[in-house]
């Protein structure tokens, strides 16, 4: 099959790393799915790396969509600027309706860019996509969660960042049953002008496996200072496998070490039982823990975003209510 | 060396958000205490480290937003920042990122940097986009999510890292003049000193009215503004702290979490 890409496609841009498809495309799938019930156009997953095309056969197994695979000796490793430049060339000539990019550190490093060179528009963070009167609605949250925007686009390409978590990759195998889409690829060859990345490097490796823990009790900014990390490190120790973890603000203050962030730049979590201290509920923090089984808020702001995903709400103040926590679980004992 | 540093005034996270009576866009509760985006004050911070290092080099702030951003770029002088440029422009109602980066590209302290910092995303609209796009209107090569500045003069560079996921960074090097969105963690920012604020009071900005320069079309607007879903429960407790407090536990126990 002859793959081509018009103004009618709606476009996957698959993200991988290391020699893996990152689930992160699956959604970018379904969600490419979702536009595509409300404005009819044909799905195309582009895949671009350093030598892809086992990854892109890969892509057309699993998702039963026809995929384009760019191969480049400069895309060893992922470069803005040599990506956007790869995109343009071979979209320019007649920009898709709709290019479907992961909300990643990657994808929102290129999306807005792609979208200004295509002559359109890009929304980024994306968490739901559904019709409207005016055509698709792209909702977004605002102000740390508690607004919801939703955007509409009036250009002929719109690019998409689509908030992790948003279309769950759970149907991969229901995906699978349309068969095999076609594969094409392309070599070709990007000139890097002003730009190069010369390595990756792993910065800090985890002596932590949160994704084993049966119990998160987590710290945001609301803990107020330092020295409160105590308390939390005592509630902790009375909740059986239980493990301390935090929001971004807390590691970015060094009060905890980075392999203990929960969120979109830190560790996606789902364990039974997490208890959110003094988290505010931030879209990045959300999409790393929304997972969990039974979620315990507790925050002296009650409009915080949290709670609206929260099985438990408890508005207090955190120097007040955790030493009371701990004094009710050791009296139960 | 000329140092560009974009700024935005935010709201504080607890403030409340109401939606407006147009339905789309928000009014923030009273009293709200507006002050600079985290991610802007690393950049800031970040700026004038670099200015402390290589004599010669002069920061200048740029932002984009009502009369009160007056307070944040002078505060950003009194962090250690030379001048600053103030579009002045409604808060009312949401601005396309597009026409932030082109309203910021038109000014000759944007044309004259060598480098411009951002923040990799604002606290409270999230979008993370004006610097990438000012990156475009400029032709500057750009780097987002940057946790580390390494700035080599002798080859008319930058080396950075930049924090991708799962605990990886990636080094790249960008020829001057380039942009960087700057991610929080990098530095701790400074406080203003005494003696630079009172210089920053008495500076006059560079202060240009937004509805004076040329429109842009924007290709996406706000349709309306919703509470957000709630996706869960949310049964709130009641009663005086102790009695949350043994309510909490009753709930935990009864789903086996205490023992």
């Amino acid at each position: 099959m002859i793959t081509t890409i018009n103004k009618e496609t709606i476009l996957v841009v698959a993200e991988h790393f290391q020699g893996d498809v990152r689930p992160a495309t699956y959604e970018l799938v379904q969600a490419a799915e979702t536009i595509q019930q409300i404005r009819p156009g044909p799905i195309q997953i582009l895949i671009l790396g350093q030598d892809v095309e086992a990854l892109a056969n890969l892509l057309a197994e699993t998702t039963g969509k026809d995929v384009l695979g760019i191969s480049a000796p400069q895309l060893s490793h992922y470069n803005g600027q040599v990506f956007t430049e790869a995109l343009v060339d071979l979209l320019s000539g007649a920009p898709p309706a709709y290019v479907c990019v992961a909300h990643s550190s990657r994808g929102s490093d290129f999306a807005p860019g792609l979208a200004a060179r295509l002559k359109g528009t890009c929304i980024t963070a994306v968490n739901a996509i559904f019709a409207c009167e005016e055509g698709i609605c792209f909702s977004r949250d605002l102000f740390g969660g508690k607004v919801t925007a939703e955007m509409v686009s009036s250009a002929s390409t719109t690019v998409l960042t689509i908030a992790p978590g948003s279309y769950p990759p759970s149907s991969g195998s229901h995906l699978k049953r349309r068969g095999r889409g076609g594969v094409q690829h392309k070599k070709i060859s990007v000139k890097e002008k002003k730009s190069k990345t010369l390595s990756i490097k792993l910065f800090q490796t985890s002596d932590v496996d949160l994704s084993d823990a049966l119990v998160i009790v987590s710290a945001g900014r609301g803990i107020g200072d330092a020295q409160n990390l105590e308390r939390i490190y005592a509630l902790a120790a009375l909740i059986p496998q239980s493990v301390v973890c935090g929001s971004r603000p807390v590691i970015d203050l060094g009060w905890m070490p980075y392999d203990r962030q929960v969120g979109v730049t830190g560790a996606t979590v789902s364990p039974a039982l997490y208890l959110a201290c003094g988290i505010s509920g931030a879209a990045q923090h959300i999409s790393g823990m929304k997972g969990s089984g039974f979620i315990v808020a507790i925050n002296s702001d009650p409009t915080a975003a949290i709670f609206n995903q929260s099985d438990i709400c408890i508005v207090e103040d955190l120097d007040v209510f955790i030493p009371a926590l701990i004094d009710a679980i050791t009296t139960r004992r | 060396m000329n140092i560009l540093v974009c700024v935005k005034q935010v709201p504080e996270p607890e403030t409340e958000a109401h939606i407006d009576p147009s339905g789309q866009w928000v009014k923030m509760g009273g009293g709200s205490n507006l002050r600079m985006n985290r991610f802007d004050e690393c950049a800031v911070e970040a700026a004038v480290q670099i200015k402390e290092r290589h004599a010669g080099t002069t920061v200048h702030i740029i932002s984009v937003g009502p009369a009160s951003s007056d307070a944040i770029i002078r505060r950003a002088i009194g962090m250690g920042a030379d001048q600053g440029t103030h579009i002045v422009a409604s808060a009312d109602g949401f601005v396309d990122p597009s026409t932030i980066a082109y309203w910021m590209s038109r000014c000759p302290a944007a044309r004259e940097a060598d480098l411009i910092f951002c923040g990799t995303m604002s606290e409270d609209l999230m979008q993370g986009q004006v610097g990438p796009l000012l990156a475009d209107r400029l032709s500057l090569p750009c780097a987002s999510a940057v946790v580390r500045v390494d700035l080599q003069l002798k080859d008319e560079q930058v080396q950075v890292e930049r924090e991708v996921e799962g605990g990886y960074r990636e080094v790249v090097a960008l020829k001057l003049p380039a942009l960087l969105t700057i991610q929080t963690g990098i530095n701790q920012p400074r406080y203003p000193s005494l003696s630079n604020l009172l210089r920053a009071n008495q500076l006059s900005l560079d202060t240009r009215q937004a509805d004076e320069m040329e429109e842009v079309s924007s290709l996406q607007k706000v349709l309306r503004m919703m509470p957000p879903r709630k996706l869960r429960d949310g049964r709130i407790l009641k009663g005086s702290t102790t009695e949350k407090a043994e309510q909490l536990v009753t709930i935990l126990a009864n789903r086996s979490y205490l023992s």
